[in-house]
């Protein structure tokens, strides 16, 4: 059961009242650190910093429309190897917060001892588009949610985020609510968990009732389910059939930078930076001689199509493979398609719920039988 | 081979499924068998099938160990059984016994089958030649063989044989055998040996129905036997699986089964217990592939009484279609013009109708083999009056010979899960009759291995199968092609690999050019005991050989197709050859047992457990959770065809209270486990809450069920409605005026059967007999109505619901839509029903109304998380594979009997606890395990500890290691199969003779 208060907004505006909120976290003691994205010097990105000083919070921006990575990565660095020892709050994105329940049920993060604090999200900007919006505004996270108020169509905002139907944070402590608030007077703090209550009694803030919010999110994933199914038409279209795909991925250098960016792509070594796939000059020759052709480097489309398979069920849509692409091959595209399908044959949302298996992990004598009749 | 002590041996007679599952138990644990067959080849009946319920897969080979699995080196048991300590004898009868229990000596008879084994290479031109054609029996006569043949079509290598009866010694197989096999005059040759035991497993032989001249079999060619109906629908049989019936090979669109063919009637008065399960599993695979086919299976009662039997029926009645009518077919006649067929059956409102059908289904029962009086008489042991072996009170294997044990349908019918769990008794019983084995052959230590690998130097043998395969392949151009490739140091072309001659051959050229790896192009014939002795002979680790079937697999193919064939073989010899080259072979490390047994629950199935463990020598913790010994066994006073209880339950108290090596353990729970197979720890809370921590190799979850207490009925609110176990303590401990009592009523199915419960609580039926005959016997005339769904007087239960009758039992029977109506009016108790007979209803004033109140599972989901075991949908313990490994947990060194199993009686459960016993006993007195070739391995490197492999390995082989972190590999529990590998993306789990770059390497040399 979720609960609503409110944070009025003075003269500070929105994104002060934001800092105003995380500085009093960590002021009260409610968190001894928190994980939020910084801006830089330059404003012209945003950097997500550990931050235990509250001055320093002052410089964060979780409201700015700009994702360079995505954080659970961060989380799960900071927890992999053991479970925070403070009290930790994260501050995320919807789609960075779904990736962080998948690190989770794979081991690779912990949440202990963490406070998650998600943001609605509005979608962001790729890092250049950003970098440009920022100069041509003064106040560029107020001009950001103007342009967007009540689910407007912005252009300027990446595929991923235009299609994406999950802009609220699953399975939060806290969410920094936008969705159908009056920024001219305050936004919502919802408190999702009894750990998220009980912040907001310490803060000794307003409970309020909201009829504004789930309308307003109702909208806003319609439109956005809507732009997902169009996206999802065309990129079928696009790489039906191995030549298209083939043809889609021929730009392919095998610079990995999308399993780079990749919250979920976990793994110490890639299988494919592995020696399995150095092999002698003979062998290259050979399959070119028995083909008739070998492209180079040969191996990419089996680097997609593993990548694939075992990420997909995982795959939150972040989108930042596409934006970290050289080439722009829409790798984003063809996983939120793949990842449309095999979630949907699953029943399975990644990030929904941390009781929820992985599917791979549980075993039913009965399942997709109408594969193999 | 007899170098073993004598009383270490035993001999099984029979090589059907029972006589396999009992030998390979005594074989696991170091026993010399002797496993002897009167036909040429193994299997017996089930052979013929393919396919069997629940599942509605083969699965034969789920008998096959899981621990120290690579020493019966196969996969396929219809190909045959391969195991080191198995010595099969074919053709083989006894003919003599003299001696005792520990130390009969036997007297064989093996007449030859005109090939000798050694010279055969299974080519088949002996069957091309003969000019004799017969029907196959293997078919059921509906597909033909020649008068030399297979007489199993599966078996590996091989196994031609001569029908002597049909054979008319032409010799035309004689000048055609290549290898000069053949001989054309049966010999018969007399072989002594010792047993300290004898296990029969001889089976049934299905009821000829030209006996039951009204349904009109073999004169009507669309009336078939349900074994003809296995066949028809075998891949593998005469038809290629197509549902085709006999006059015209055209799809039947109606099929009528007819049930109890053979069972229940006058001469045989007792139930087959198979063939409805049998008929419904047959129907349900027709429906599956053929769903528009019109399928009617008419019974009397439908005896689905086995664990998941009741869904099973259901699932066929309600999601499939499959029509079921409960009436006896009295006649079958056939509409000459098309041959369809003409029954006389029940209509819905059970007037009698005549319908057509396009096909006939024949459920026959089963029946003594005419061979088996005569083999009884040699053994010494009594048989029934149907012929069936008979058996000591209270046992399923005991015969009335010492040392000499039954199982299967040989001591009465019954179906695959019960012949399986006697068959573990059997060799329960037996082994106390055997010396422990002196050397077990799987305790060999591991080849200890080089610091460092040679390089590998593969030498290659082609085969010319004396000409078979030389004359299609130029094997020349094949031997330079592979003369060229990397690692191969040698390539030699031998007529004939399979002689011995041959073999000393390969052995010198090895070691001449110092090979450490081996291919060899050959055929079927080089597998199990030949490729054991070549590897041996040539000194080379089984798992750096590989066999390519050049003749099978290749020129038996394409034999007209002589570019394609030699391509071929070039590529599966490259691929071997590739394969073999990155085969590494690390040495494994085998595991120890912790040599105790830990038995959770006291009841009669723990206890027998318990009993039979100690006898071995091994100390058994049991653990009670009550301050008392007997768990249900105390409330039970006589079972149908034992009688009395009493006495055996306080002798079996006794005996274990006197047991030195069983520890008891009483008001005590099991509240923590960990570990695996050869080494649990376990944590037992005593009743003053102290905590006792025991190590255990083994564990066996005996920990029973109860009784259901109804709340129908008006059970609890009148003092005249009880359950069946209140009323035999009544009736037993003399409480009950039965004189008194003018009338009684018996419902069945009291929460059984039903939507929540929905399956069949096995006992009730037997327990209402019992009770009904009983007070008939206290009180001849008291009337008794026996209101039920279905009679489940299975096997020679069937003989006392006949008498039960004869004494003037009534049995009545209702719909589960329409029960009973039970009301009290003052003092009065009235019973009102629709007497389905007559139409109208019928209303008893009984003085006891007695509830069939059926079994229930225990509070079995605590224990079942604590040992991380399954439960199956109804709340018992879910034991690995339904038929085959009915008292194994899919989690090795676990075992399950009794209640906690399944609803069963007495009898049923002291032989599955035994069967469990024999388990233990085989896992515990192993020195140590040792692991299988093929395992899997963790890169340490790589690993991201998502424990994803962990949660995905359904043997329990992969854990965290609490010191290192780790993630680690039990490998004797490893069973190979690869999940791990394919849950991992960080290529940190990899399987051993599958590894990436080898399987690449493989993919590359085909091409």
């Amino acid at each position: 059961m979720e609960r609503y208060a409110i944070l009025p907004i003075g003269k500070q505006g929105v994104l002060g009242t934001v800092r105003q909120f995380l500085a009093s976290l960590l002021e009260k003691k409610l968190v001894d650190a928190l994980l939020v994205p910084l801006e830089l010097p330059t404003r012209d990105n945003v950097v997500p910093t550990i931050v235990s000083n509250p001055e320093q919070v002052q410089a964060a921006n979780p409201l700015a429309p700009v994702m360079p990575v995505n954080a659970a990565r961060l989380v799960s660095r900071i927890t992999m190897v053991s479970p925070s020892p403070d009290r930790l709050g994260v501050v995320l994105r919807p789609c960075e917060l779904r990736a962080l329940v998948e690190l989770v049920k794979l081991k690779q993060a912990s949440l202990e001892k963490l406070l998650l604090i998600g943001i609605d999200c509005h979608g962001t900007y790729p890092v250049d588009d950003y970098g440009k919006f920022v100069k041509e505004s003064s106040s560029p996270t107020e001009d950001f949610l103007n342009r967007v108020r009540e689910g407007k169509d912005d252009p300027l905002l990446r595929k991923a985020c235009q299609t994406c139907e999950y802009p609220v944070p699953m399975g939060a402590d806290l969410t920094i609510g936008l969705f159908g608030a009056n920024l001219e007077k305050g936004i919502v703090l919802v408190a999702g968990t009894p750990e998220g209550e009980k912040v907001i009694q310490e803060l000794g803030l307003e409970a309020i009732e909201t009829e504004e919010r789930q309308p307003a999110i109702a909208k806003l994933i319609e439109e956005r389910a809507g732009k997902r199914e169009e996206l999802l038409k065309q990129t079928q279209e696009e790489i039906r059939g191995l030549d298209k795909l083939m043809a889609a991925l021929a730009t392919c250098i095998n610079c990995h930078n999308c399993k780079t960016v990749c919250p979920l792509c976990y793994c110490k070594e890639c299988f494919f930076d592995s020696p399995v796939f150095e092999f002698e000059a003979e062998k290259y020759l050979g399959w070119a001689k028995r083909k008739g052709a070998l492209r180079m480097p040969n191996d990419t489309l089996l680097f997609h199509l593993t990548r694939l398979n075992h990420m997909v069920i995982s795959c939150v849509g972040c989108g930042l493979c596409t934006e970290a692409c050289p080439n722009d091959i829409p790798v984003s595209d063809i996983f939120r398609l793949v990842g449309h399908q095999v979630q949907k044959t699953f029943d399975y949302v990644p990030g929904r719920n941390l009781d929820e298996e992985l599917p791979l992990t549980t075993f039913k004598e009965e399942e997709l039988p109408e594969i193999g009749m | 081979m007899d170098k073993m002590a004598k009383s270490e041996a035993v001999l099984v007679i029979g090589a059907g499924v029972a006589g396999i599952k009992t030998s390979l138990e005594l074989a696991e644990a170091g026993h010399k068998v002797y496993l002897c067959e009167r036909k040429p080849s193994i299997g017996g009946a089930l052979i013929q099938m393919d396919k069997w319920f629940p599942d509605n897969h083969c699965s034969l080979c789920q008998m096959l160990p899981t621990l120290n699995r690579d020493k019966s080196d196969q996969f396929c048991l219809r190909r045959g059984v391969n195991h080191p300590n198995i010595e099969l004898l074919y053709n083989t009868e006894v003919t003599e016994l003299q001696g005792k229990a520990g130390d009969f000596k036997i007297t064989l008879d093996t007449r030859s089958t005109g090939v000798d084994s050694q010279l055969c290479i299974g080519c088949g031109l002996c069957a091309e030649v003969c000019p004799i054609e017969m029907e196959s029996q293997f078919d059921e006569g509906l597909g033909r063989r020649k008068a030399i043949d297979l007489s199993n079509p599966y078996a590996t290598p091989h196994l031609y044989a001569i029908d002597w009866e049909k054979c008319t010694r032409c010799g035309e197989c004689v000048s055609k055998c290549p290898t000069g096999a053949i001989q054309l005059e049966q010999k018969e040759s007399i072989r002594q040996l010792q047993a300290g035991a004898i296990i029969l497993s001889t089976g049934f032989e299905e009821f000829d129905p030209r006996l039951a001249t009204q349904y009109g079999y073999r004169r009507y060619p669309n009336v078939i036997t349900s074994i003809e109906l296995e066949r028809i629908l075998s891949p593998g049989g005469p038809s290629y699986g197509e549902l085709i019936r006999p006059s015209d090979s055209r799809t039947p669109a109606s099929i009528a089964f007819l049930q109890c063919i053979g069972s229940r009637d006058s001469r045989r008065d007792y139930c087959s217990s198979a063939c409805c399960m049998f008929a419904v599993k047959e129907a349900t695979l027709i429906k599956q592939k053929w769903p528009q086919a019109d399928v009617h299976i008419f019974f009397m009662d439908m005896r689905a009484f086995g664990k998941g039997y009741h869904r099973y029926y259901e699932h066929a009645r309600d999601a499939l279609g499959v029509q079921f009518t409960r009436c006896r077919v009295p006649v079958v006649k056939e509409d000459p013009r098309n041959h369809d067929l003409m029954l006389t059956v029940a209509s819905e409102d059970d007037r009698p109708v005549k319908r057509q059908f396009e096909m006939v289904v024949l459920s026959v029962g089963q029946t003594p083999a005419p061979e088996f009086n005569e083999l009884c008489q040699v053994l010494g042991v009594e048989t029934n009056r149907w012929g069936f072996c008979q058996t000591r009170s209270l046992s399923l294997v005991e015969t009335s010979r010492e040392g000499i044990y039954i199982c299967g349908s040989a001591g009465g019918p019954k179906d695959i899960a019960d012949t399986m769990v006697e068959a573990g008794a059997a060799a329960c019983g037996a082994s106390k009759w055997l010396g422990s084995p002196a050397i077990r052959p799987t305790d060999k230590e591991p080849m200890e291995k080089p610091a460092e690998e040679p390089a590998p130097k593969t030498a290659v043998f082609l085969c010319g199968c004396g000409g078979e395969i030389a004359s299609t392949l130029d094997l020349e151009s094949v031997a330079e092609h592979l003369g060229k490739l990397p690692g191969v140091v040698h390539v030699e072309t031998v007529p004939y690999l399979c002689r011995s001659e041959a073999f000393e051959a390969v052995r010198k050229r090895v070691k001449e050019h110092k090979g450490n790896r081996l291919v060899l192009g050959a055929c079927t014939h080089i597998s199990g005991q030949m490729l054991d002795e070549l590897t041996t002979r040539v000194g080379l680790d089984p798992a750096l050989v590989r066999v390519v079937n050049l003749r099978e697999e290749v020129i038996w193919v394409h034999r007209d197709q002589l570019e394609k064939a030699l391509a071929k073989a070039k590529s599966m010899l490259a691929m071997a050859i590739e394969d073999i080259r990155q085969q590494d072979c690390l040495p494994t490390s085998p595991m120890t047992v912790t040599p105790n047994a830990l038995v959770i629950g006291g009841g009669v199935a723990g206890m027998t457990a318990a009993l039979s463990i100690a006898r071995h020598e091994i100390e058994v913790c049991l653990v009670e959770k009550s301050s008392e010994l007997g768990g249900n066994l105390k409330d039970v006073y006589s079972t149908l065809e034992s009688g009395d209880t009493r006495a055996s339950l306080r002798d079996a108290i006794e005996q274990v209270q006197k047991n030195p090596r069983i520890h008891r353990h009483m008001d005590s729970e099991v509240v923590a486990a960990n570990g695996y197979a050869g080494n649990f720890r376990v944590s037992i809370k005593g009743k003053d809450e102290s905590i006792n921590t025991v190590e255990a190799g083994a564990i066996i979850v005996a920990t029973g069920g109860n009784e259901h207490r109804p709340t129908e009925y008006l059970y609890g609110q009148n003092q005249q409605v009880i359950t069946q176990l209140e009323l035999e303590k009544r009736l037993f401990a003399g409480e009950l005026d039965s004189g008194g009592l003018r009338s009684v009523v018996m419902i069945q199915c009291v929460g059984s059967r039903e939507k929540d419960r929905p399956y069949c609580s096995r006992i009730c039926c037997s327990q209402a007999l019992q009770n009904a005959l009983k007070l008939k016997e206290l009180n001849p005339g008291i009337e008794v109505n026996v209101l039920y769904r279905d009679m489940m007087s299975y096997g020679f239960k069937e003989a006392h619901y006949t008498r039960a009758r004869e004494k003037g039992v009534r049995f009545i029977r209702y719909e589960p839509d329409r029960k009973p109506e039970v009301r009290q009016d003052g003092e009065r108790l009235t019973v009102e029903m629709i007497e389905p007979a007559l139409g109208g209803t019928l209303r008893l004033e009984p003085d006891l109304l007695i509830l069939s109140a059926g079994v229930i599972p225990g509070d079995n989901r605590t224990l079942a998380d604590i040992l991380a075991v399954t439960l199956d949908e109804d709340g018992f313990f879910q034991e690995a594979e339904e038929k085959f490994r009915p008292v194994d947990f899919v989690k090795d060194g676990i075992y399950v009997c009794g209640l906690a199993h399944s609803p069963r009686g007495i009898e049923e459960t002291i032989a599955q606890a035994q069967a469990a016993a024999r388990r233990a006993v085989s896992l515990l007195t192993s020195k140590q395990l040792a692991a299988g070739r093929v395992i899997s391995e963790t890169v340490q490197r790589q690993c991201r500890k998502c424990e994803m492999c962990i949660s995905v390995c359904p043997y329990g082989a992969r854990a965290k290691d609490d010191e290192t972190d780790e993630i680690v590999v039990r490998e004797a529990l490893c069973q190979g199969c690869g999940a791990c590998v394919v849950a991992c993306p960080s290529g940190a789990a990899k399987i051993r003779g599958f590894r990436d770059r080898q399987v690449f390497a493989l993919i590359d040399a085909a091409f």
